[in-house]
């Protein structure tokens, strides 16, 4: 299966990217936590998470900006190039549970493309707010 | 000026002064194959120019690239285990002193100037660049930006990362 490349000729503002849906698993958080050396229990401890005053354990705010990243450069192809992200903070997120990517192209300057995403809970509560530019090839 | 009842900042002036210095020693460490492409499954983003050398040529690279935001994961120095605070955190994560509860993750900037490869060598430098007292709904709070650096064996900076806290 070869990667899909979306070209500048493709796009235009207000154009709207497809929805992305994840759904973490408990698994996810701790291999995360491992993999990024990260050893703070809310992540994984839920006694201790709750302690603090959270529901359940919390999704890592950089494993969401990860999805974020990646929601553009899959949406993007491999010849395109993440230029710049940024991501707010609003609202926690929690695994088993799943969450919305959505995205709308909202500048399109030259040959770089700027996007507004977000990520929200089925009721389409805004968790985390988003940014991003991204650098598209041309056609041909 | 020593921490007096009568002072209404949250940001003591010892701490307002660390602003545009470095908040910890320079970090070097070499990107990996085998820790980039468990972060990237751990993640759950199996793009190919992670773990296809041929994928990432076809792409323009020149070798394995490693997912935008792993680069800071590769810098973290790890301690031992009698660092650990009782939330999990590593003693020393937050040098500065502030007259308030809680730290919160407030959000990320990211500016990706070069991708980042496998073989790379990575020296990270984070600077406190403000600390500003702000007032919001339910009172006030200290928004702290920290500036991280990346920059490649070559001198070329790779990335940069302002991480936000949020403290009341």
């Amino acid at each position: 299966m070869s990667p899909t490349q979306v070209h500048l000729e493709d796009v235009a503002v207000g154009a709207v990217l497809p929805r992305v849906v994840r759904n973490a698993s408990r698994v996810q958080l701790f291999l995360y936590s491992a993999a990024t050396w990260n050893p703070h229990r809310i992540h994984y401890d839920v006694d201790y998470a709750r302690f603090e005053g959270h529901e359940d354990v919390l999704v890592h705010g950089p494993l969401q900006g990860a999805w974020l990243t990646q929601y553009v450069t899959s949406w993007a192809g491999p010849r395109a190039r993440l230029l710049s992200v940024q991501w707010q903070n609003r609202a926690s997120a929690f695994p088993e549970r799943d969450l919305h990517f959505d995205g709308r192209v909202t500048a399109v300057d030259g040959d770089v493309v700027t996007l507004e995403i977000t990520e929200a809970d089925p009721d389409g509560r805004v968790l985390m707010p988003a940014t991003a530019t991204v650098r598209l090839p041309r056609r041909g | 000026m020593q921490d007096q009842p009568t002072d209404e900042s949250l940001v003591p002036d010892e701490t307002r002064a660390l602003v545009g210095t470095l908040v910890a020693e320079p970090v070097r460490a070499e990107i990996t194959a085998k820790e980039s492409q468990r972060y990237a499954q751990a993640v759950g983003d199996l793009d190919p120019v992670y773990f296809d050398i041929d994928a990432a040529r076809a792409a323009g690279h020149p070798t394995l690239v490693a997912p935008p935001t792993f680069v800071t994961h590769a810098v973290v120095v790890g301690l031992p285990l009698d660092h650990i605070r009782t939330d999990g955190l590593f003693t020393g994560a937050m040098p500065m002193r502030l007259r308030v509860q809680r730290t919160m993750f407030g959000g990320e900037e990211w500016d990706f100037d070069a991708p980042v490869y496998v073989g790379d060598t990575i020296t990270a430098e984070t600077r406190l660049a403000s600390i500003d007292e702000k007032a919001g709904s339910k009172g006030p709070f200290v928004r702290i930006v920290r500036e991280t650096t990346f920059t490649n064996q070559h001198g070329d900076v790779v990335a940069r990362s302002r991480q936000i806290g949020i403290a009341r």
